[in-house]
């Protein structure tokens, strides 16, 4: 579902929203067949509850349909598309006491003096493929993205997950480019230790038998 | 040679192959002197692999496609 949006995809895209801004009906049912997925997906990300993506999707699809005239075309139908939809996701997220998330500082590498790593890194890269599909490493993985601050979080979720440049995650979530580098840097480390963790545990439990 | 510090620091961009030629040398030196960063590097871009292929995986339910196509009706309706 990654979705760096070919050209002509945006072009068509683009004759679209004319359409429907045009009265045409069934450009809509176009449009909302193409982001429908997209919506979902990045609210169950954020939100991690199949009713709250639902309610945030059902929101999102008829902003889109009340509010089309309110798109200029000064950026991407997509930007705009991801902007609503995040904003209703946080309005979801805000009205629910959250735990609070732990600190990213203390994942970050660690070294010494001299900036040499401090830690044993173990390289468990070969050795994901049998554990890839299987529901402990899935939880393992929902979990620790659940753990990324919110601000980390959304930046890894756009430019990781839904696969748009840095540029896009930019324009969308109204940051520099620096900035959406350095968040992105971040929560890849943050999760590298998280996984790190567990498949290491994994490896040492296997030993064991 | 630099240090890990400076290494993983620069890994972002030298991943997207952002760095200037020298500075992707220095990297690429370290590297081949240095087993924990080789395991940090690779572990990375697992990591990002990994979480986007599981985090990919949302379906919209059934049920949930069903209501959403009805509120979209409705909503076409009462325009």
């Amino acid at each position: 579902m990654s979705f760096s949006q070919p050209k002509e995809d945006k072009e068509i895209e683009e004759a679209l929203v004319r359409k429907f801004q045009g009265g045409d009906l069934e450009a809509y049912d176009k449009i909302a067949e193409i982001y429908q997925k997209k919506i979902y997906g990045l609210s169950f990300n954020l939100t991690r509850n199949q009713m709250d993506a639902q309610d945030v999707t059902q929101e999102v699809l008829l902003t889109l349909f009340r509010k089309i005239s309110m798109f200029q075309g000064k950026s991407a139908f997509s930007s705009w598309v991801y902007r609503i939809t995040l904003n209703a996701s946080y309005m979801k997220l805000r009205s629910k006491k959250k735990e609070p998330n732990v600190s990213i500082d203390e994942l970050m590498p660690s070294y010494n003096g001299a900036g040499f790593q401090q830690e044993k890194i173990q390289d468990w890269s070969e050795n994901t493929e049998s554990l890839m599909f299987t529901n402990e490493t899935r939880d393992v993985i929902n979990k620790a993205v659940d753990l990324l601050p919110e601000k980390e979080k959304v930046v890894f979720l756009l430019r990781d997950v839904e696969g748009l440049s840095t540029e896009k995650t930019g324009e969308i979530l109204e940051l520099t480019v620096p900035a959406v580098k350095s968040r992105l840097h971040r929560a890849r480390l943050f999760l590298r230790k998280k996984l790190s963790n567990y498949f290491e545990e994994f490896s040492s439990r296997k030993a064991e038998k | 040679m630099i240090c890990c510090k400076e290494c993983l620091d620069l890994l972002y961009d030298y991943l997207e192959g952002e760095l200037d030629q020298e500075t992707t040398k220095s990297l690429d030196e370290h590297f081949e002197d240095c087993p924990p960063c080789i395991s940090f590097l690779n572990t990375y871009k697992s990591t990002t692999a990994l979480c986007r292929e599981t985090l990919n995986q949302v379906e919209i339910p059934e049920a949930i496609r069903d209501n959403l196509l009805k509120v979209i009706k409705e909503q076409k309706e009462n325009n």
